[in-house]
């Protein structure tokens, strides 16, 4: 087992859990914060931006960024509720339509990105744009599809009952285990880590690393759909501005996914820290109430994350090349050693 | 050549292509305004289909006026993409501020004001400027980062308000009257045909045009864009050429936001949303390429004329607005695609 030492570079490659101590900390002083009722409405309202936050994830740490997670959970949810209303499918059916909509849409993306060779920020900035053009076509006008009420208690109740969560969450929990399990332990997660660390020396070593990038895109996309189909459901309703609360979705994914440490190059992070991440961010929406401070708050986090992370490559990059044993020399005539 | 090469060289020819497809060079030479002349003629046959004419006064004019905003403000980002850092993210909250800090400032009269909006501009251009091209942050995730900040810095300050000219302004005739001029910059026709905000694109795509050709910094810009590495070796400055072009870049948004502010008469959080996506389309379609050092003003010029002019033949054709999205998405992806192809082909990439 490694010696733990208590650093800066330890303390940053923990920063998830002491973001998630401080706002719990924090909680105490918050009047009627501990109850049951509050954390269950906190974890279940904040549930979508989980899956967004985790499909972010997986495509960052590949090394590309994903920007149509919001409307593919938008649009899984409008599929899913449609479906059933429409159609009157039964409820498994609509969920795993809504899933085929998003491995549709992961493998375009994943396509455009690896055989097409656009950037993936483009490509799934375009995807973005279809999406949304879609779902104006599916749902034109901009009411709320679908409502359902057997379905719906199912997933708002509790499954164990000792336990503050609804159902829904406790559903989440289980996929982000998987997903972090698949990326810690498996060969297939690992070169996912691989490929996004260097994806030429990856492909040299023997990783089919178009292949992969293509599962990331598609488990990715798989999650925001089976997230936003189980959220329509949850919520009884799904309508186009679909989580919109001051902050896009999308947005609260990307901040998630960069406090929770993960590389914003690749090839570094992790599925369960975002996870951690998410949760106190939700925790701290409910410290504050007013969407105004809500945004301050979270924007400022994160700057300072980014910013710290940038000083930090910045100051590695300007001795990359020198010898080791000459600085340390430099440093003890300076007396900084 | 071939007879000769089967007879003297071993059975191992060299089976590569050397000369290049003209379609291609052609493309790549060319770039936008080939789309935009055919999107002209399919803009004709669809207006004439629909009873009208495409080439009519009032059409071009609205034309014009729907680029304006996006040109302006796409004569700045392309700065940003020319260096090789993407695209500026934060340009939405960037017109905001400086829509938000005009309003605030009317009391001192209109010139003032104005020149106090463009310099929130110049400031936000600093700091994205500092952090991106001293620090080198990752451009994109820095720029959307600040995004988020500006957006939450404006609506805790404001109370998540809208600020109306008029009623900032005290009761005074100097006040008010600043901020009817403020109001009428968005409205007024030169010569009753021509909005003072297409004239400003027109002079600020000049001004970018003479930056980008005609001075010392847009020959190093190219180079930094195109080889950052080989750029420093050679001696320029690379991190103050990548901050000027974020200064530049987001003077320029700050001049669109004030623009667009006076026309929609609100100064809100709200402002410019959706403007960094649509000027990164106008830049792309203008043949510059994404990782930088391809590309020139006149190219974005055109990538402009061809979103405003594709837009209004969707209009013809008459499609909504929202379905205009998926349209747009897949002339963007298209574009970006035949782009990165011919790049390709010749080899440049």
């Amino acid at each position: 087992m490694k010696k733990m030492k208590i650093n800066g570079a330890f303390l940053n490659a923990n920063r998830a859990w002491i973001f998630l101590i401080v706002v719990m900390i924090i909680g105490v002083f918050t009047p009627k914060f501990y109850t049951a009722y509050n954390i269950k409405a906190i974890t279940g309202n904040n549930t979508l931006f989980i899956w967004l936050a985790c499909g972010f994830t997986i495509c960052m740490i590949a090394g590309n960024m994903d920007l149509t997670v919001q409307y593919c959970s938008t649009f899984a949810a409008l599929i899913c509720l449609g479906t059933h209303s429409r159609q009157k499918w039964p409820w498994l059916i609509c969920i795993l339509v809504a899933v085929l909509m998003g491995v549709i849409v992961g493998m375009i993306n994943g396509l455009l990105v690896t055989k097409l060779k656009i950037s993936a920020f483009i490509a799934t900035l375009g995807m973005q744009f279809i999406l949304r053009g879609l779902m104006y076509l599916y749902a034109p006008d901009e009411q709320s599809i679908g409502r359902d009420m057997a379905a719906n208690e199912f997933l708002n109740d509790k499954l164990i009952k000792f336990l503050p969560f609804s159902a829904y969450f406790l559903i989440c929990l289980i996929a982000v285990l998987i997903v972090w399990i698949f990326l810690r332990w498996t060969r297939t997660g690992r070169n996912v880590y691989m490929i996004g660390g260097n994806i030429e020396t990856a492909w040299l070593a023997g990783v089919k690393s178009s292949r992969i990038t293509i599962l990331t895109f598609v488990i990715s996309s798989v999650l925001c759909a089976l997230g936003g189909a189980l959220n329509g459901i949850f919520s009884g309703a799904a309508n186009i501005s679909m989580g919109e609360k001051g902050i896009s979705p999308l947005m609260i994914g990307m901040t998630a996914t960069i406090i929770g440490g993960t590389d914003t190059s690749g090839g570094s992070g992790s599925v369960l820290n975002t996870f951690i991440t998410m949760i106190a961010l939700a925790f701290l929406k409910g410290i504050f109430k007013k969407t105004e401070m809500q945004v301050l708050v979270i924007s400022i986090i994160m700057i300072l994350c980014i910013a710290y992370e940038t000083i930090a490559a910045f100051r590695r990059s300007k001795i990359l090349g020198i010898r080791p044993n000459l600085r340390n020399e430099y440093l003890r005539e300076k007396g900084k050693a | 050549m071939s007879d000769q090469n089967k007879t003297v060289l071993s059975p191992k020819t060299d089976t590569r292509k050397t000369e290049v497809n003209k379609g291609i060079l052609l493309f790549n030479r060319m770039g936008i305004w080939v789309i935009t002349i055919a999107l002209l003629i399919l803009g004709t046959i669809i207006a004439a289909a629909n009873g009208g004419h495409f080439f009519d006064k009032s059409n071009i004019q609205s034309i014009l006026e729907a680029v304006a905003l996006y040109g302006m403000v796409a004569a700045g980002l392309f700065y940003v993409t020319y260096s090789g850092n993407w695209t500026d993210m934060s340009i939405p909250l960037t017109m905001a501020m400086a829509g938000m800090l005009t309003v605030q400032s009317i009391n001192l009269g209109f010139p003032v004001a104005l020149l106090i909006g463009i310099a929130t501009g110049l400031a936000i251009g600093m700091i994205n400027g500092f952090m991106i091209g001293h620090l080198r942050a990752n451009p994109i995730i820095w720029s959307w980062g600040f995004n988020l900040l500006l957006s939450g810095i404006i609506r805790v300050g404001w109370g998540g308000k809208q600020l109306y000219a008029d009623t900032v302004a005290k009761q005074t005739d100097f006040a008010q009257h600043s901020a009817q001029t403020f109001y009428s910059i968005s409205r007024t026709y030169i010569g009753g045909i021509i909005s003072l905000m297409a004239i400003v694109m027109l002079c600020m795509f000049v001004l970018s045009y003479i930056i980008h050709a005609k001075t010392s910094f847009g020959q190093k810009l190219k180079l930094v864009g195109s080889n950052y590495e080989a750029a420093r070796f050679s001696g320029i400055n690379c991190q103050k050429i990548v901050m000027m072009g974020y200064m530049i870049s987001s003077t320029f948004a700050a001049v669109g936001g004030i623009f667009y502010t006076a026309l929609r008469k609100t100064a809100s959080y709200e402002n410019g949303t959706g403007y960094d996506f649509t000027c990164l389309t106008c830049v792309l379609l203008g043949g510059t390429l994404l990782s930088g050092g391809k590309g020139s003003v006149l190219g974005t010029f055109g990538g402009v004329l061809a979103y405003g002019i594709l837009n209004n033949i969707l209009s013809w054709i008459g499609i909504g607005t929202y379905t205009k999205y998926a349209v747009q998405g897949m002339v963007f992806l298209l574009i970006v695609f035949i782009n990165t192809y011919t790049e390709r082909k010749l080899g440049r990439s």
